[in-house]
């Protein structure tokens, strides 16, 4: 029976450290976009994805959602409320697991491009906000492999809140943070649930070697630095479409 | 199955030489952080855990106890593996499909287990209960543990469980558990023979070699945890005069005299 490769570091690496260096035994390269809500990263994802498909590049987009595997038991919980903050975080976690081992790994090793929506970064904001300890998610989800680069996109917080807000209906519950019960007010719940998962982002730009983007730079000026980083760290001819 | 050193999940070898003593008083009532929001000093139940193969007879165990722990005026919870009302079905039906990695049955278990405690479990500690613990997370490390899944990340994901009062490790051979299923089901279940790993193609062979494998987890675990190793080939009513006498002593019940009602009786041999 094999391991599962290319997974972080070895041996009894203390988690916090482990998640800094990339461990590169596969082909394939991996980049992120993380934020909050209304942060601006999927559209920047989005045109990043294009330009490499256009560009006939090597590619595969993969997004932060639920799969069929867990989509009942999660939409169980959510229903009827009762998913606590570790079994929230567990769900989530075999859920990635899944998408990781059959999808993340395989075109890695395959010599894919693999561009993320939303990472692990995502589940300990999230779940450090809803009170899990770090140190236990940092453990969690030590299978994932370390991105060769995480783009974290930060707005501030005003920014990024109004533009849900304006463009949503209604906040989901657990979306919200209703179960945390900071307020009985479904926006100002949001907003507070926003403002402990950025702050959290913040914390992680060192320890995670995060590429700042500032969110509130014109759309197409972001994209072309976006690109631009990409180039740079990324070689991005061994993607490229192979000429004949 | 050769573990790689450069893999964070792959098992090391199970360290069994080496003596582990099992730590006497234990500081906390939990592995390590707690569950997020409880207070130790609210639970004032006890949780006994029966780990042990299928065959060992922890189901019969568990239901004796249960009837004797009542006539003795103490209020019992069950749990047990797949039991949760979040997942257990959703865990069901990737065991039916066996279309799931080994990682992600992992934690589905995993979600299950804290399912269990959170919703079930810890109230009823609250409340005063004896939970009788029909397998634990012992089981759940040691399955994943053969199947290469490293001992320090599972142990890392239930560091937040509680750790029981007693774990009983009802220990029987893989042969006379074999003998034991198959006289209950005529059949060998597809997991609990490890059929997945690719141990042998012979049915036989895969079950006895996957449950030794299990075995051999659940000694570093009793080393290390401090089980009571209960010879579980032994009669019915032997294995559970030992259990009786030891849970008498840990909630302060003076007689352990016990004798099956009408309905149990036919497992009493």
């Amino acid at each position: 029976m094999e391991t599962t490769p290319g997974t972080a570091a070895p041996g009894p690496v203390r988690p916090a450290e482990k998640s800094r260096t990339p461990k590169r035994d596969y082909p394939g390269a991996l980049v992120v976009v993380e934020g909050i809500d209304g942060s601006g990263k999927s559209t920047q994802l989005y045109l990043l994805k294009r330009w490499l498909e256009i560009g006939g590049y090597r590619i595969h987009f993969t997004e932060w959602n639920s799969s069929p595997l867990v989509k009942s038991a999660t939409r169980r919980g959510k229903q009827r409320r009762l998913l606590t903050p570790t079994t929230f975080s567990l769900l989530h976690a075999a859920d990635f697991a899944d998408r990781c081992e059959r999808q993340i790994l395989p075109l890695l090793q395959g010599g894919y491009l693999v561009l993320a929506d939303r990472y692990i970064y995502t589940a300990f904001a999230r779940d450090v906000a809803r009170g899990c300890t770090a140190h236990w998610l940092r453990n969690l989800y030590r299978f994932a492999p370390i991105p060769d680069i995480t783009f974290y996109f930060r707005a501030p917080l005003d920014v990024a809140v109004n533009r849900i807000v304006a463009g949503r209906p209604k906040l989901k519950y657990y979306e919200a943070g209703m179960d945390l019960g900071l307020s009985l007010d479904r926006a100002e719940s949001f907003r507070i649930f926003q403002e402990r998962i950025l702050s959290y982002y913040d914390r992680m730009v060192e320890s995670d070697r995060f590429v700042l983007m500032d969110g509130t730079v014109p759309v197409n000026r972001l994209q072309k630095q976006m690109r631009e980083i990409l180039g740079d760290r990324i070689p991005l001819a061994q993607f490229a479409p192979k000429k004949p | 199955m050769k573990p790689s050193a450069k893999n964070p999940l792959a098992a090391a070898p199970p360290a069994i030489k080496r003596v582990i003593k099992p730590k006497r008083e234990p500081a906390s009532r939990f592995y390590g952080t707690p569950l997020p929001g409880v207070k130790e000093e609210e639970l004032s139940g006890s949780l006994i855990v029966l780990e042990g193969t299928d065959g060992s007879g922890r189901s019969t165990q568990i239901a004796l106890l249960t009837e004797w722990l009542e006539s003795e005026g103490f209020a019992v919870q069950t749990m047990g593996l797949r039991r949760s009302f979040l997942v257990a079905d959703d865990i069901d039906a990737l065991l039916a499909e066996n279309a799931v990695t080994r990682l992600t049955l992992a934690l589905m278990y995993g979600t299950d287990f804290f399912d269990q405690l959170e919703r079930r479990i810890l109230p009823a500690l609250r409340s005063g209960l004896v939970v009788l613990a029909d397998r634990y997370i012992y089981t759940l490390i040691a399955r994943s543990a053969v199947r290469g899944i490293g001992r320090d990340y599972l142990h890392g994901i239930y560091e937040m469980a509680l750790r029981p009062d007693i774990t009983f490790w009802l220990n029987v051979k893989p042969e006379v558990a074999f003998d034991r299923e198959f006289k209950k089901s005529h059949t060998i279940n597809y997991w609990e023979s490890g059929r997945d790993m690719s141990l042998s193609n012979d049915l036989f062979r895969s079950f006895i070699r996957y449950q030794s494998l299990i075995r051999k987890e659940f000694e570093y675990l009793s080393r290390r945890h401090g089980f009571i190793d209960v010879d579980g080939e032994a009669s019915v009513a032997t294995v559970n005069n030992q259990l009786r006498k030891r849970i008498a002593a840990h909630l302060g019940i003076r007689s352990t005299r016990y004798h099956p009602s009408h309905a149990l009786a036919h497992v009493w041999r």
